[in-house]
């Protein structure tokens, strides 16, 4: 960990999405942060331009091309950052699923993690995972502690195995002696912009749910996910996995109300062809083969573990 | 339910009830999580409006007889452990409504139901909303932290589906109620139900069938499958509930005592024996079966 007179240097992937682009504003404004290198694959979107450059440091990097992420490791840039911690936001949505994609989600996060490692001089790897990564079932408690069984189906969507895989990826490095490896599962996130699967359910005005099911969500607010990461990057010491959810915890029917969507319950075998036509229809971009489980059983974050090691405590109330 | 349905249901509720019962079914503390449900998905309003509507069941097809409420703490983590039986598990539900209208403050009772209730469409909502949990270890040490008044049946769904002949025999209690009772030091409030095990004569198990509807059970009845539907509406007995003096197992008992697998099995055989007790003499007590002249 830096010394106490020492300054966090963040290097953030994925800087381009809501959250990487909220969280390097954060940071920047952070008197202890030193600099904060954001990497996407894009070149530097105008919203950077805003951010003082003194302190913030855009890059446009491939991370599944070895060679662009060997450069940017090795750059001067890089170098003379003297980055210390790293937030791996570079995760792809479901929406924008392909081939490229699962490289990015696993394979890119493994490459990132062992480049990282390489240069022992990296302190802390902060992943954010997700809340799909737990194994849904009619029996579940209605609480999941980062204990609760991960979903190992074969039959789950390939987002949901990607989500899985690349966490169990950062678990198995955890044991590193030189890098403290914290992942933070977030619940859903819902804000503008944001490219979560329950953002785009409830934004869509007609939404269908399986009959006879209505299970309480969390849903977490960008404000809580900012302050989730920037806990993780600053908390002496930390490392593990945590649970993140926020304050509001409500039926489907009861945040479809609050979004102003019509609820449609249907018969579940019909789901997944009426979101299909949905989709092409360009009425929504959600995908109801991630959440099947989820829209028939409560599962709700157990925080205490992120509350008594972080200090994380929700204050965001999600408006619509 | 939205706004409007909330309304809706209380005022409903409000005409069923009387004054008095209704302003006692509303002040029912709910920990409100935030949109009008607890994190465990009960809703206030359902809740009284179930209780307005069973009040009939429990009033004219029951017509329930309770004593020893007064053992049931008005406040605070606590145990409500009972015998279980008669097929469709009503006991449950009438100890629910007794309590809500017996205790001096009226708590809701949150019944452990069996996994299958999970997957069940619509029944796993209006269970949740009601104040029922999956059975669940975690859903358990949650409630009790909580400081919840929680319904555990420990001789699970063996106990609902037992054979008429086998009536008023407890299946062996399962243990982890005393395991949870030690770990959240939470009284135990034994509790007899007489009458649910004649609701509905179980003649045979059907296992296969049952097997097939991923059921525990499946029933046959004198009245079961034969009357279809209607054959599954339990008889009108009448029900006694007895509420025994609160087990205080923690202050004899450390943690430690989780270790030892026999003590803990000693201690679950031990209330098994107070309820069996209880059952015993509730059933001296009892003049008949439906007591309809009584």
């Amino acid at each position: 960990m830096p010394n106490r007179d020492q300054k966090f240097n963040v290097l953030i992937t994925g800087v381009s999405t809501s959250i990487g682009r909220h969280l390097a504003s954060h940071l920047c404004d952070d008197k202890r942060v030193g600099v904060v290198l954001g990497v996407a694959r894009d070149e530097k979107p105008y919203y950077f331009n805003d951010l003082p450059s003194d302190r913030f440091i855009y890059r446009a990097c491939d991370i599944l091309k070895y060679r662009e992420l060997n450069n940017l490791f090795l750059s001067r840039t890089f170098k003379e950052a003297q980055i210390n911690a790293v937030v791996h936001l570079a995760f792809k949505t479901r929406i924008s699923h392909a081939e490229d994609v699962h490289e990015l989600n696993v394979n890119g996060t493994k490459a990132l993690l062992e480049r990282c490692i390489a240069t022992q001089t990296i302190q802390k790897f902060i992943f954010k995972s997700s809340n799909t990564v737990y194994k849904l079932r009619p029996h579940n408690p209605v609480f999941m502690d980062e204990n609760s069984d991960l979903n190992f189906d074969t039959d789950v969507d390939q987002w949901i195995k990607d989500r899985v895989d690349a966490d169990m990826i950062c678990r198995s490095f955890m044991d590193n002696k030189h890098m403290n490896i914290v992942i933070l599962r977030m619940s859903n996130i819902i804000g503008r912009s944001v490219g979560g699967q329950f953002n785009a359910y409830f934004d869509s005005p007609v939404i269908f749910k399986p009959m006879g099911f209505n299970p309480l969500i969390n849903l977490l607010h960008m404000k809580d996910v900012i302050q989730a990461i920037r806990l993780a990057v600053f908390k002496r010491g930390a490392h593990g996995i945590f649970n993140i959810a926020g304050q509001d915890t409500a039926p489907i029917t009861t945040i479809a109300e609050l979004a102003r969507s019509r609820v449609v319950s249907l018969p579940e075998p019909v789901l997944p062809l009426v979101n299909w036509v949905q989709r092409k229809m360009g009425m929504t971009t959600y995908y109801y083969s991630v959440d099947r489980e989820r829209q028939k059983y409560t599962a709700l974050m157990d925080i205490g573990k992120a509350e008594r090691e972080l200090g994380y405590k929700p204050t965001g109330r999600v408006e619509f | 339910m939205n706004r409007q349905q909330r309304q809706a249901a209380l005022a409903l509720a409000r005409k069923i009830l009387p004054p008095d019962e209704f302003e006692r079914a509303v002040s029912m503390e709910v920990n409100d999580a935030g949109f009008g449900y607890d994190a465990f998905g009960l809703e206030k309003e359902t809740t009284v409006l179930a209780l307005a509507v069973l009040r009939y069941v429990y009033k004219y097809w029951f017509r329930v007889e309770s004593h020893g409420a007064e053992h049931v703490p008005s406040k605070g983590r606590a145990l409500i452990v009972p015998n279980h039986s008669g097929v469709v598990p009503i006991d449950g539900v009438m100890i629910a409504v007794d309590l809500a209208n017996r205790m001096k403050k009226p708590r809701i009772a949150r019944a452990m139901v069996d996994n299958f209730a999970g997957f069940l469409p619509y029944v796993n909502v209006f269970f949740n909303r009601v104040g029922s949990v999956i059975g669940a270890r975690r859903n358990f040490s949650d409630l009790l932290e909580q400081d919840e008044l929680v319904v555990v049946f420990p001789e699970g769904t063996k106990g609902v589906g037992k054979p008429f002949s086998r009536r008023y025999n407890l299946v062996r209690f399962n243990v982890g109620f005393i395991e949870l009772a030690l770990r959240h030091r939470a009284p135990i409030i034994p509790t007899a139900v007489i009458g649910a095990e004649e609701q509905a004569p179980l003649l045979f198990n059907i296992r296969p069938i049952a097997r097939m509807l991923g059921f525990p059970y499946f029933p046959v009845t004198p009245f079961f499958p034969l009357l279809g539907p209607l054959g599954a509406i339990p008889l009108p007995v009448k029900y006694h509930i007895f509420y025994g003096p609160p087990i205080e197992l923690f202050h004899e008992y450390g943690p430690e005592t989780l270790d030892d697998l026999e003590k803990v099995r000693m201690l679950a055989d031990r209330v098994q024996m107070v309820v069996q007790d209880m059952i015993i003499k509730g059933l001296d007590q009892r003049k008949s079966v439906f007591g309809f002249g009584e």
